[in-house]
């Protein structure tokens, strides 16, 4: 391993200008002459619009639907059978579907006076019943959010096992409910939209914070009837993202139809009540699920039951019914089941639409299967851990496929829950729960593990019967004239580091220092085509195409490195940035100085395509990769007050090898606090007539440094048989197992009572109640 | 998310403040730290006329020791009294509850006088102070004039201040050095509004004791009957104070009846313990 | 319009401003120092932190008319500041940034702590952190950043 390529904790390049305040987002962007939009926004969850008065005087400065010329509905199609796609208009046409949603768009000189045009205009809306819990919305009769489906399902699946075979030779047969609640995503940086209208590249350039800029280009495109070259779509700075960044937003569309037709760069920053209310949320799943177990507690057979609550509209482009597929297919988890059998409703209701965030339907997945399977261990008398090890693939049974179809490629898994068991120390944490606790807390243990496939590729995209099925992943690589390195990928990074780690694959694979490598991201104008950043899949594609661009590269700088030194191309290595013969050896530099500046002195068999190359590339077998991980817990809990406090987080996890083993941490550990904000704290809840509760941080908690423990992890390095250099995709999975952990620790300590709290938040209030309920059932 | 359009001035005296606040029939706010004002002006929830700036009036960041009490002064910002930067006279109990409030940041600029005077029901100084039996020094057009703050917290968010009276200064009853206190705040993250205040003051050599509940829906609530309690000197447990509470007809939903008695029971048993 | 005369990062500022304009936005469109963050304007995240006559505060809920007078310090103003340095130089050691909208907040936060709390521990460090949000780093490397220079500033 050298000191700058893969494996190395290199420091991060990106930090220097954010350390100094001089990052770059979209806000800090200035346009002269730009004007600022705000949007007039339903307040109600379900209604016609009567009409729109705009303020006297003001009427050309304020937009509804019917001013908004050649902008199409956004429609996210499937080729998924029986799927109907809800169209998501940029402005309200004649109906409302969820608080928040935009009716009219206000144009000011800056956002204050945008703000107070938007408070004069008057709506007036016939309220419609709103549908707003999912399970009441999937039921015959319920309030139609789209009146022409005749239902509000947009999509129904099932697959069926044969549970008939192991029913029989089950011993137990344990069902639960579990729900995991609506939340948002809350990246630090909101959504952030700068649209302007360039005449001399007939092209609108947009400035968005995106974690895909090519799909949002494709969009915009296709919704504004332009031709693609026409939008160049660039995300500067951006302040996470976590899947909410990654659809085409109406008030994006809307900032972008007023740059064209006025000519003036268009800005709409949303604030943090507009993310909380009007933005995509994400989450809320229902479960009821059954295991049927043996004696041992190893689990035969599963069936499911999901509901996912995808609010009224499909967002473009990875639709509304993405959430309920990725459930159906992660039930089984990281376990050996014989049976399994699973439906999966997608139900539309008067609430923002759905999009995936982090984890992607997966921590609602662990939730309810981790979760169950304590039940059974509970059942069994046994501890987790142990019931988790006898039901996981073993190490040696891999590759292999599991009941879903899933091909698992390699791992430990039961290793990653012995060691997990080992570092919390199982008998000391029940020594202590047994004693208990001086002030009246109960302890309580929890385990979770998972197995997440990650950079999905072709087939499994077009299994899901998306429109943007991922190809082949490009990366551009040039060497300068002065012995440089630009890296051009069409991901964007947004807090993964890429800046750096791919720099890393470069050193790795040419020998150049990361501090020589520039790394341009996230521009649709300079970079080859990608669908960008999501699904853990970055550092596995666009790492990948690095690494084969740099071994092109390699070869066309041994020949003419060969020449220039007098020996055969095979006898050059590339170290140090220099190209090293066995009799000398040249910087960089004096490639790149021949190429571009002396072409005279270059060898008749030099590719022509010089020290410049794009390489696509994609693993194979292409169906992703499958990292893994045990997480474990010991929370104390307040019996009196309901309050959880984490006392201990360990994290075992293995994502093959790590490109840089510092930002691989810091990825578990920031995706454990999201999972310990969904597991305590996030949600959006809404009352009966679909009013948002939690639209400021003061409703919304986020976890702060207090409420996140000081997580101890160990990582475990399986190399995938698969891809370039290993890698695995690992961003996302450690939000994964966190609620289940935190949840299994919770319900542990409510043994005693008898009590589970099956839904997330597991907040006070619900805690208290569980122990309420548990009371009345005793007495 | 930015506020309506308003009007600045900034008053050069207490009179001037007054006056000012006076000058039209608008809605006019005076703005002290704006801790509170500025996020329901952001949100647009609240939409004055005219911001009289009163912070930086020296007679509102004046502590005098008065007959038996220390004259805080309206402007004086938390972290001030959490620092110590202030005389201490309730035996630690102000520094104590000064440095729960919201985060760092917010208490270098926010001040006593303007958590008072929002009344948030969640907020810590009306439930601290009614628990000390502080009073508000108030100035308006009529003249100035002392309120007891269990007469001047009417409900959630609402006082006893007319459109143009300033609070100036809260009058904190110096403990003797026996006295107890008690202060227990349930919130679901530190910073955070309460969800539960229980606040205790127990001082024999005054003849004072006083228990009080907090983050209700309403004013803060004295509870009587576990002062009384306390004078008895015997420990509340939290059905005792559930019963208290019910006794009173101070009844909520199950999550407030249990997380109300938890408060007040814990500020009990911290006040006897300390 | 209102006319303030302040000083920004050391150099005197006057300028004509809307009472309603709060000093994020001052300093962010009006001065050109995008560095301070808006991540909720109402007082919570802490993006907006900066330091006003030498203490941390939030711009967001700060309107700039009441600062007429201040000595305003935003993140580029703390260049030549030795407890800055040292903090930029274990964030990034300590990988306590990742998309880096919160660091600068959470930077003239940490600068607070160190020189306000020099024996804090890592709970008193938490807690002191409550009111600066982070979504990315699950707060490890800011912890332990903020921990390090304490630790070198003892000695």
């Amino acid at each position: 391993m050298s000191a700058t390529g893969i494996g190395a904790s290199v420091l991060r390049k990106e930090d220097r200008r954010f350390l100094a305040g001089r990052g770059n987002y979209v806000a800090d962007i200035a346009a002269a002459n730009e004007v600022a939009l705000a949007f007039v926004r339903s307040p109600v969850a379900h209604g016609r619009i009567r009409s729109i008065v705009k303020p006297d005087g003001a009427e050309h400065l304020v937009f509804a639907a019917d001013d908004l010329d050649g902008v199409a509905p956004m429609r996210a199609p499937s080729k998924l059978p029986g799927y109907k796609p809800a169209d998501f208009p940029a402005l309200a046409t004649g109906k409302v579907r969820f608080v928040g949603e935009t009716v009219a768009a206000c144009v000011g000189a800056t956002r204050a006076e945008a703000e107070d045009l938007a408070q004069l205009v008057e709506v007036e809306y016939e309220e419609l019943a709103p549908a707003v819990d999912m399970l009441a919305a999937r039921a015959p009769g319920a309030p139609l959010v789209h009146e022409a489906w005749g239902d509000n399902i947009a999509l129904a699946t099932r697959t069926e096992g044969d549970m008939a075979a192991v029913a029989a030779r089950a011993a137990h047969t344990v069902t639960r409910e579990f729900r995991m609640s609506r939340q948002a995503m809350v990246p630090m940086e909101g959504r952030a939209v700068l649209a302007e209208w360039n005449s001399r590249m007939d092209q609108l350039i947009v400035h968005t914070a995106t974690q895909v800029p090519h799909l949002i280009r494709a969009g915009l495109a296709l919704f504004l009837g332009l031709e693609q070259r026409q939008v160049r779509v660039i995300a500067p700075d951006v302040g996470g993202g976590f899947g909410l960044k990654t659809y085409v937003q109406p008030e994006e569309l809307v900032a972008c139809w007023y740059a064209m037709k006025s000519g003036r760069p268009a800005r709409w920053i949303s604030d943090r009540r507009e993310h909380l209310i009007a933005d995509a949320n994400c989450r809320e799943h229902h479960y009821i699920v059954t295991a049927h177990a043996d004696a041992d507690g190893r689990i035969l057979g599963l069936e499911g039951e999901v509901t996912v609550d995808a609010g009224a509209y499909s967002i473009y482009p990875f639709t509304n019914c993405l959430e309920a597929a990725m459930a159906g297919g992660n039930l089984p988890g990281p376990y050996a089941i014989e049976a399994y059998g699973v439906r999966t409703w997608t139900v539309v209701t008067n609430k923002p639409p759905l999009v995936p965030y982090r984890g992607v339907a997966r921590p609602g997945v662990a939730f309810a299967m981790e979760m169950l399977l304590d039940a059974v261990a509970r059942e069994v008398g046994r501890e987790p851990h142990e019931v988790r090890m006898i039901n996981m693939v073993p190490e040696s049974a891999m590759p292999y496929t599991n009941i879903a179809k899933k091909t698992f490629d390699s791992g430990d898994h039961p290793g990653a829950v012995a060691r997990a068991a080992g570092m919390i120390d199982v008998a000391s944490v029940r020594e202590r729960q047994a004693r208990g606790e001086p002030d009246g807390r109960l302890i309580g243990l929890g385990f979770g593990s998972y197995v997440e496939q990650a950079a999905h590729g072709t087939s499994v995209f077009a299994s899901w019967g998306v429109q943007m099925v991922p190809g082949y992943e490009q990366a551009g690589a040039k060497l300068t004239p002065d012995g440089g390195l630009e890296l051009r990928v069409g991901v964007q990074s947004h807090g993964q580091g890429m800046e750096t780690t791919l720099a890393q694959v470069a050193s790795e694979v040419l020998g150049i220092d990361p501090g020589n490598v520039s790394v341009i991201h996230g521009d649709t104008g300079l970079t080859p085509y990608s669908t960008g950043t999501y699904a853990s899949r970055s550092i596995v594609m666009a790492g990948g195409a690095v690494s084969r661009a740099c071994k092109v590269l390699v070869e066309r700088m041994k020949t003419i490195g060969g020449h220039l030194l007098q020996c055969e191309p095979d006898e050059i290595r590339v170290a140090d940035g220099r190209v090293m013969g066995p009799a000398g050896d040249l910087p960089f530099s004096e490639i790149g100085r021949v190429w571009y500046l002396n072409p005279e002195e270059l060898p008749a068999d030099v590719d022509t395509d010089g020290v410049e190359a794009v390489v696509g590339y994609r693993p194979e077998p292409d169906h992703g990769t499958f990292s893994y991980s045990t997480h474990a817990a010991v929370i104390a809990l307040d019996p009196d007050t309901g309050a959880v406090e984490v006392l201990d987080y360990i994290v075992v996890e293995d994502c093959g090898t790590m490109v840089n083993p510092m930002v691989v941490s810091g990825q578990v550990y920031g995706g454990a606090a999201q999972g310990i904000g969904t597991a305590l704290y996030e949600e959006s809840p809404f009352d009966e007539s679909g009013q948002p509760l939690a639209s400021t941080f003061a409703d919304y908690h986020l976890p702060g440094a207090p409420e996140v423990p000081a997580f101890r992890l160990a990582h475990m390095v399986t190399p995938s048989p698969h891809t370039e250099h290993g890698i695995k995709g690992m961003g996302e999975g450690s939000t994964i197992p966190t609620p289940a952990v935190i949840g299994n620790a919770v319900n542990d300590a409510l043994k005693r009572y008898g009590a589970e709290v099956n839904e997330t938040p597991i907040s006070p209030r619900r805690i208290l109640a569980a122990i309420a309920a548990s009371q009345g059932e005793a007495a | 998310m930015k506020p309506a359009r308003f009007d600045y001035a900034r008053a050069s005296d207490v009179a001037d403040a007054v006056r000012l606040l006076g000058s039209t029939d608008g809605f006019n706010k005076p703005l002290g730290g704006g801790m509170s004002l500025g996020p329901m002006m952001n949100l647009r929830l609240a939409q004055p006329d005219l911001v009289v700036e009163v912070r930086r009036l020296d007679a509102l960041k004046t502590v005098a020791e008065e007959d038996g009490h220390l004259a805080v002064g309206a402007g004086i910002t938390h972290s001030a009294i959490e620092d110590g930067r202030i005389p201490e006279v309730t035996n630690g109990m102000m520094r104590f509850v000064a440095g729960q409030i919201a985060y760092r940041a917010v208490r270098n600029r926010g001040t006593i006088g303007g958590s008072i005077a929002h009344a948030d029901p969640a907020a810590d100084w009306p439930t601290a102070l009614r628990a000390l039996g502080a009073e508000v020094a108030i100035d308006g057009p009529d003249g100035a004039r002392i309120v007891p703050l269990a007469d001047f917290q009417l409900a959630a968010f609402t006082v006893a201040l007319e459109p143009a009276d300033i609070v100036t200064a809260l009058r904190v009853p110096r403990l003797s050095p026996a006295a107890r206190w008690g202060y227990y705040k349930i919130c679901r993250k530190p910073g955070e509004f309460a969800d539960s205040i229980g606040a205790v003051v127990h001082d024999p050599e005054r003849d004072f004791t006083n228990v009080v509940l907090g983050a209700t829906d309403g004013a803060p609530l004295d509870v009587a009957a576990l002062a009384e309690a306390v004078k008895g000197g015997g420990t509340v447990e939290i059905d005792d104070a559930k019963a208290a509470l019910a006794a009173q007809g101070a009844v909520f939903d199950d999550y407030g009846n249990q997380i109300h008695a938890v408060a007040l029971s814990r500020a009990i048993k911290g006040a006897l313990a300390s | 319009m209102t006319e303030i005369s302040l000083t920004i990062n050391g150099a005197p500022v006057t300028a004509s401003v809307e009472p309603r304009t709060s000093l994020a936005d001052f300093v962010r469109d009006g001065q050109r120092l995008t560095g301070t963050h808006l991540g909720c304007e109402h007082g919570v995240c802490g993006a907006c932190t900066v330091e006003i006559d030498g203490e941390p505060m939030r711009s967001c809920i700060t309107y700039a008319v009441s600062c007429d007078g201040a000595a305003v310090t935003t993140i580029e103003g703390f260049d030549d500041d030795a407890a800055m340095e040292d903090l930029r130089q274990a964030f990034t050691e300590n990988h306590g940034l990742q998309c880096g909208y919160c660091t600068p907040g959470m930077l003239v936060t940490a600068r607070d702590i160190v020189r306000r709390l020099p024996d804090a521990d890592e709970k008193r460090v938490r807690l002191e952190l409550s009111g600066n949000l982070c979504r990315c780093t699950g707060y490890v490397g800011i912890v332990r950043a903020i921990l390090s220079v304490l630790e070198k500033r003892r000695g």
